[in-house]
């Protein structure tokens, strides 16, 4: 009975699921988005099984870790994960949280990234095959209980980080470990390059032999040489860790249906003395309380300590000064959509009368608070250790210029590109899932990375040319783009303050949408493609492939090639490939931005 | 006699469908004036519109002879509005909501925190003061907003479901407040699904459907002779159901 229902349950969900994905299947921009990742996911695969055939087993030891990594930390970046079917649909039906949660994972396999997962693991009976017929028998089983693992594992994940959101320290250490894996994706050639100079590959390799990633390769393996015990061991360790993976999931899942969310008591309570003040202690007291706000301000602080002490690791301190800034730019980024995750809230703001001006203010006043202090004595302290007396006047012209620019964009974007999300009262248990638009919100994080770091440029151009000049140069743009990007965003405010609520209360109206896909459809496939490819990875040449060598070249740094191009030319075509492969980075992003730009205007003649 | 609220020619369409459609209406000053329509019709959109939260694609309204759309500034000073289903700071108590948005409308502090707790206290929403708003119930949250509208002591209050998901000794408490705004020269309009409520408290009604008027005055002349029950089942055009067909219901 037990079984039977619980077989019913899962068909349900997984033809719910499907019937989801059919639907997201009509909307062009969501197909593009999921084509773009299935994409590069077989791409991945094929790269997997392609290392299978070669018969390196090391290499497919970690590259299988890497695929366990990607699934438990994907969700953390993209909006807690796949959340087409929330638990809180089912709560009211009397289901045992078992059969629940056997639906819920059921479903969790249908869908494209398990399939490309399983293409990839199918690696395991490439390798199998090379050894015997009956070891690839062996392998099947086992590729399904991989793959079951990595599922499961992502789920757990999922869970864990909602219980560590629901208090302080949890969501501090949720941020740090975010920060040092981000910084780890941009800037962790630096910690491998450490690892590989003192030989540490076997053992890396070793450890992905003891992770749970590596037990379906340990039990093939050793079917390929007969060692059953080992077989067993290995397969049953699988099935273990699935069901203790699986009834932790479980009790994860009926704590956040029933969990209350009832703020903490309030420390200090609001008081002020005018409009401006009220505003401002508001706004601060979003940022103290809201673990979302503390997860996000602790991540960009870590981020750039992270993203610059990593080089250390191969002896290069040359980055040191540009910890505050970096922590800048991502803080900057996170925070574009303050109107956006504030939601509906805004009606207070539009029913009072001159309270929008006060409002952008105090939210620039918050960031100011939040970031500025920390930013400024990470540069101080950490120029300071650099001992490089060159950097003092680089770094104290971008740091105003920086500050200025990112309190400018962070309220002037919230106003105009501001991406719906659900109303923090009617949020489901995963508070890292705030709407359905994780694409919009990714792409409105890249595209403010891009303009923060740009607002620095004429500081960091003065303090080239001519040294301490740069510092008024710096602080001069900060306060006009505070200024200035602030003014427009409350006239914005004031005169468009109806449409912003109606965007945050309804989301995109299904015309409009329909309007801008069909603006966007209008332009040949392939261009839509393009854009997107653009977007996507315009960062690789112009981070890793121009800024990053060009820093190295400027201080000097000539032992560390990696897969930096340029370095490893002969000297004298290095700055024309960096130069190349700048523009190129510039143009892919101009381009892809571009094209949206242009469909957007298409489909609002009005303006 | 003056209008304290007029909506003229109110008009919105969301895509193929016509939410509101060349609505008017006008409250006399000192009415309560309730808003009926069954669900859909159109009540939250078009006060929406009124007040200034949604812009018409056709149409305005005046709060005292103030066009909203105009001078939206000006009129707002003038209201005092509940919305139904929309946020709050959330991360506020409510004594705090009630302070940072008095203090925003340029009340001096002193007189803000007098009437913060006179209406938290009235409201019984005082015994909470150390919860955030995201953990108030439904009813809470009604009771909350509705001190929101009345901080700033408006002549105009336009409140769209103030009773719902309120209990009944709070829902007592709020049917006091109204009838002693409205002695003191006051004007309420309500939207309500519930008739025995709108029958009680308003002293002119209009009946919403499909995003028009289809009669308005006062209670009396509405119902004409009947109960306002069944005039309004008659005025919207649909017949009650429930008796044919769930037989396995007394299964």
């Amino acid at each position: 009975m037990a079984l039977g229902l619980t077989y019913a349950t899962s068909q349900t969900l997984v033809r719910m699921r499907l019937a989801a994905f059919r639907h997201a299947l009509k909307d062009q921009s969501r197909v593009s988005w999921i084509g773009t990742g299935a994409l590069l996911g077989l791409v991945l695969a094929g790269g997997t099984i392609w290392v299978a055939a070669t018969g390196d087993q090391d290499l497919l030891l970690v590259a299988l870790a890497v695929w366990m990594l990607g699934w438990v930390v994907g969700p953390l970046f993209a909006g807690g994960g796949d959340e087409t079917l929330k638990p809180e649909y089912f709560s009211m039906l009397p289901l045992t949280p078992r059969t629940l949660s056997a639906g819920l994972l059921s479903a969790a396999l249908a869908g494209v990234a398990p399939v490309i997962s399983l293409l990839a693991l199918l690696s395991l009976v490439v390798l199998g095959a090379q050894l015997s017929v009956p070891v690839a028998l062996v392998a099947l089983p086992v590729v399904v209980l991989q793959l079951l693992c990595f599922v499961l594992a992502s789920r757990l994940a999922v869970a864990v980080y909602g219980v560590l959101l629901q208090v302080r320290s949890g969501a501090v250490l949720a941020a740090v470990v975010n920060a040092f894996i981000l910084a780890f994706s941009a800037q962790g050639w630096a910690l491998i390059a450490a690892f590989v100079s003192t030989d540490v590959q076997g053992t890396m390799a070793s450890a992905a032999r003891f992770a749970p990633s590596g037990w379906g390769l340990v039990a093939v393996d050793a079917a390929g040489g007969g060692d059953w015990l080992r077989v067993l061991l290995a397969v049953a360790g699988l099935a273990v860790l699935a069901v203790v993976m699986f009834a932790a999931w479980s009790t994860l899942l009926v704590r956040r249906t029933t969990a209350s969310r009832t703020g903490r008591k309030p420390r200090r309570l609001l008081t002020g003395s005018g409009p401006r003040d009220a505003a401002a202690a508001k706004e601060v007291r979003s940022w103290t309380r809201d673990l979302l706000y503390a997860h996000r301000a602790v991540f960009a602080v870590c981020y750039g300590l992270f993203f610059c002490l990593m080089p250390l690791a191969v002896g290069w301190d040359g980055m040191l000064p540009w910890a505050g800034p970096a922590a800048l730019v991502m803080a900057g980024s996170m925070s574009a959509n303050l109107y956006g995750s504030d939601g509906t809230a805004l009606w207070t703001t539009l029913m009072t009368p001159g309270s929008a001006g006060p409002d952008v203010r105090a939210r620039q006043r918050a960031f100011l608070l939040v970031f500025g202090p920390v930013t400024v004595l990470i540069t101080v302290l950490l120029t300071w250790w650099s001992g490089s007396s060159s950097s003092w006047p680089l770094v104290l012209s971008v740091l105003p210029a920086l500050l200025g620019g990112a309190a400018g964009l962070v309220v002037a974007t919230s106003v105009f590109a501001a991406v719906p999300t659900t109303d923090a009262h009617k949020r489901s248990g995963n508070p890292l899932n705030s709407g359905e638009n994780e694409g919009e919100t990714m792409g409105i994080v890249w595209v403010m990375l891009i303009l923060v770091s740009l607002t620095a440029g004429p500081a960091l151009v003065a303090a080239l040319a001519w040294s301490w000049w740069g510092v008024p140069v710096g602080v001069a743009s900060g306060v006009l783009a505070w200024w200035y990007l602030g003014r427009v965003a409350a006239d914005r405010l004031e005169q468009r303050g109806p449409e912003l609520l109606t965007l945050l209360r309804h989301g995109r109206s299904t015309t409009e949408q329909a309007k801008k896909t069909a603006a966007l459809a209008e332009f040949p496939r392939w261009r839509r493609n393009l854009a997107n490819f653009c977007l996507g990875f315009g960062a690789i040449p112009l981070f890793p492939q121009a800024v990053v060598p060009a820093v190295f070249k400027l201080t000097g740094n000539n032992d560390t090639k990696s897969w930096f191009l340029a370095l490893h030319l002969d000297s004298r075509w290095r700055w024309p490939v960096i130069t190349l492969m700048a523009t190129l980075g510039l143009t892919m992003y101009a381009y892809g931005a571009l094209t949206y730009l242009n469909a957007k205007k298409a489909s609002r003649p009005d303006g | 006699m003056e209008q304290a609220f007029e909506l003229v020619g109110l008009t919105k369409v969301f895509g193929d469908e016509t939410a509101v459609d060349d609505l008017s209406l006008a409250v006399p000053k000192g009415s309560f004036f309730g808003m009926l329509g069954p669900n859909g019709a159109g009540k939250t959109t078009s006060l929406s519109m009124a007040v200034g939260l949604l812009r018409p694609d056709a149409g305005t309204a005046r709060i005292f002879g103030v066009d909203v759309w105009a001078e939206p500034a000006r009129a707002k000073a003038r209201v005092g509005v509940l919305p139904d289903g929309l946020g709050m700071p959330e991360r506020l108590t409510g004594r705090e909501v009630l302070t940072y948005l008095g203090l925003l409308r340029g009340l001096p502090a002193d007189e803000v925190s007098r009437r913060t707790t006179e209406l938290l206290e009235v409201l019984e929403l005082d015994h909470e003061d150390d919860k955030q708003v995201i953990g108030y119930s439904t009813g809470m949250r009604k009771k909350l907003g509705l001190a929101v509208a009345l901080l700033h002591a408006p002549r105009l209050l336009v409140l769209d479901e103030p009773f719902e998901a309120v209990d009944p000794v709070s829902a007592a408490t709020i049917r006091t407040i109204l009838s002693r705004f409205i002695a003191g020269g006051g004007s309420v309009v309500m939207s309500s699904h519930v008739m025995a409520l709108v029958e009680q408290l308003c002293d002119r009604v209009a009946v919403v459907a499909d995003g028009k008027v289809v009669a308005t005055g006062t209670v009396s002349e509405v119902r004409a002779g009947g109960s306002l029950e069944d005039a309004f089942v008659s005025l919207v055009g649909a017949s009650t159901r429930g008796a044919e067909g769930l037989s396995w219901l007394s299964a």
